[in-house]
């Protein structure tokens, strides 16, 4: 593979090849490098190495201190980039491997590296794609029979989120104050946030972006995608629940949102991508007002044997069958700005856990996926900019907090502690039902392959104290 | 006061001294500039008599292309550049006034000139801070006995809006596609939205920022507040409607926002300042009350006594005190006429369809900028905080078609025979707006935009 040893339990294999930034004691210079192994190949060290037809006359880009110019020339040069870094580290390639003054300038340990926001974020916005989710917190404070607003399975929910204060992970995230009102029938009050809470999700960020008044089309938005990373969506439960109404999150959010700091591109994650979940809806038909849950057909669609039946027997065959069985339910798929076929899901496996302090290790609290999303990061894209809204290199588009249909997979406490109705358990003596001071959560991921993995590092964050009057 | 003329009726007196960014066309850098009557003073070809002990070592802040540099220098540094154009600008002074080949250089036609965003915008927020607006909407989609959220009288309710999507006066608007469901017994649809809108309302810019984690303390944020301009919202309803629960606007408002270019000095609106609105607590604080409006004490004497008495009459109502983090005593209303036209396509004059003004605001910049950061959240220089639709008590203060058609009840008289209810394609909206000083306007210039048909 390559001459870089890599681990087979490391994220960065030779199949990975994300983009990051980072700086180094003896050189504070941000610049752009790529992970591999527990290396870092710096390129702002070998840029006159990347010659072909898109990046020959940019190399520049590579000197800069974010991703935004590279990720502006778009997805031809983002293909060309790849390929130059494959064959630079392959195994049988001299070029870098050979030439021991390069070699030695262009390779940094990892741990000795600091690691910074990858690109300047223009604009981040939040959705909320996950169904699992959107149907817990439904149920939560709904109740099971409104649990799903009527909009959430027409197009992908999402709100514009606070750039200034996504930051790389390992930045401290201070417990934020706030005004809240946790007593209906007594004036509201201000102090410190008592229920900090994570989210799991995940993050693309936009490459080539798009003009005011021109809508990127759903067959092309995969162009416009660069890459994805982790993301620690930080909310104060109380702070957003007295706040939220009519307008949405916004304090209970902005305090802070981490990133992990290795975006891996989609070409890396396309091996591992998956049918897209079937789109239909039920409940449209006015006559079938009683109809709403004849079968809970969310459920046997995400079944395994369901799933290993489609793949089986081919797709679009057993769709249509089950179109005829199913036709008095089944009502418009999404409206067709939102419909693509080709697969654009992605199974990676995602982790969460938590160490609070004087614990001697981190609990494992969550084990969940990506490919629990029920909305498309084409879908998203799409959506996002059908209006004329313009996105730009370097925007941030996340995923809304990632749940499976099991408990155990549920990306955020509230959920996972059913609103703090039970506990969960930290091992050690320890429980929780929102975050502590000193707690410590870490969320990691990595694609499997055969012998290898393409994983995103780590998103840290560690809770230090309200501020003090 | 100047040796520039100044008409009267000019937005840009000797008194204002707005900072934009402009190009010509022999010049095409962008460059920061100061209106005065109808020219534009260039500050980077003056850059060098700024000589004071906080601009002396940041001349090149007036070389950039935004304002960015200039505004996180902060507060100190903003009254000293007011305090030398001032003194560059005056009749009696002859450093500009009588150099000739400098002059030549320094001044430009606005007539001949192009402005553009005056700040790289890292954030932009919209705030929801008129009490009448607020009410409108509640009532016309709740009813009377519900028409404001428990919360907007507790805390300066707002939302994160798009930056990119902010555009500078003059860029045309195009009416936005997207999913709507006007029929709640049908599916939704997809197609132009039919419920075009305004929003008349005002932003500041913040001049300095803060920390990740270290809030801007109320009595402190005037320090960070630059300067204003005016703010058109675009909106489509439909679009709006139906997707904003349970995570507010997002596609109905962000395919396009226009600002006025001319950033106004917060010190050149100091003169119109009015006391701030009474945020008055008649249940909440257990028979202890507290004025907080800042009023001459003999006033406040009596108002104590009357509203003592009031008290006792008016218990049952509850309009409640802000929390401390959100008072402060300093007045900061300013009283901003404002003024909507809209001209169709064909008509020959644009009908004014709403007087309003600034003072109508409930909730302060100030206090907008303190809950803002409260948490910890950081703002940077260049960000835009927006007031929220400014509508006053009277109906033809209301800054929304939304709200002067009543939800599409009746219809907006633009005369030449014309009505409305939304926007037409092919409508020019323009906001403007002027403080009334003697013989001398503080204005904002204009914030103007033109809808294009759908895609």
């Amino acid at each position: 593979m390559s001459f870089v040893k890599v681990e087979e339990k490391s994220d960065f294999s030779y199949h990975n090849l994300p983009y990051g930034i980072f700086s180094t004691p003896d050189n504070p210079r941000h610049r752009i490098g790529v992970a591999i192994g527990d290396q870092i190949l710096d390129l702002s060290v070998i840029k006159h190495l990347f010659n072909g037809p898109a990046l020959g006359h940019h190399q520049d880009v590579f000197e800069q201190p974010t991703l935004n110019a590279f990720m502006a020339l778009g997805y031809d040069v983002w293909r060309e980039a790849r390929k130059c870094l494959q064959m630079l580290l392959a195994a049988d390639e001299s070029t870098l491997r050979d030439d021991v003054s390069l070699r030695s300038r262009a390779f940094v340990q990892q741990s000795s590296a600091m690691m910074h926001l990858p690109a300047e974020i223009g604009d981040y916005t939040d959705f909320y794609s996950s169904r699992d989710h959107a149907t817990n917190v439904g149920i939560m404070f709904r109740g099971k029979e409104n649990a799903l607003m009527p909009n959430w399975l027409r197009l992908p929910v999402g709100y514009h989120g606070r750039a200034s204060s996504v930051v790389v992970s390992r930045t401290p995230i201070r417990r934020p104050r706030g005004q809240m009102r946790p007593d209906a029938a007594q004036p509201p009050i201000f102090g410190p946030s008592k229920q900090l809470d994570i989210e799991l999700e995940m993050a693309f960020f936009v490459g080539k972006g798009n003009k005011l008044g021109e809508p990127i089309p759903v067959e092309k938005a995969h162009e416009h995608i660069f890459g994805m990373v982790l993301m620690n969506d930080w909310s104060a439960r109380d702070i957003q629940a007295w706040e939220y109404v009519p307008l949405g999150p916004f304090l209970g959010k902005n305090f802070g949102t981490t990133i992990s700091p290795w975006v891996v591109p989609m070409e890396a994650l396309m091996p591992f991508v998956e049918p897209n979940p079937l789109q239909v809806n039920w409940v449209d038909s006015s006559y079938l007002g009683q109809g709403k849950k004849v079968l809970d057909c969310w459920s046997v669609l995400q079944s395994p044997l369901f799933r290993l039946v489609n793949v089986a027997f081919h797709l679009e065959a057993f769709q249509g069958l089950s179109n005829v069985i199913l036709l008095s339910f089944q009502d418009p798929a999404p409206l067709p700005y939102l419909h693509h076929d080709e697969p654009y899901m992605f199974n990676i496996n995602l982790f969460v856990t938590v160490k609070g302090e004087g614990m001697r290790e981190a609990a494992t609290i969550c084990k969940s996926n990506f490919k629990y999303m029920y909305w498309s990061m084409k879908q998203q894209l799409a959506h996002h900019t059908v209006n004329g809204c313009n996105v730009r290199p370097g925007d941030l588009l996340a995923s809304g907090t990632i749940s499976g249909p099991d408990p155990e997979s549920f990306g955020s406490m509230l959920e996972l502690s059913w609103r703090g109705s039970k506990t969960i358990d930290l091992g050690e003596g320890e429980t929780r039902t929102f975050l502590k001071d000193g707690d410590e959560v870490t969320l990691y991921g990595y694609c499997e392959g055969s012998g290898y993995r393409v994983g995103f590092g780590l998103c840290e964050g560690k809770i230090l104290p309200a501020l003090q009057q």
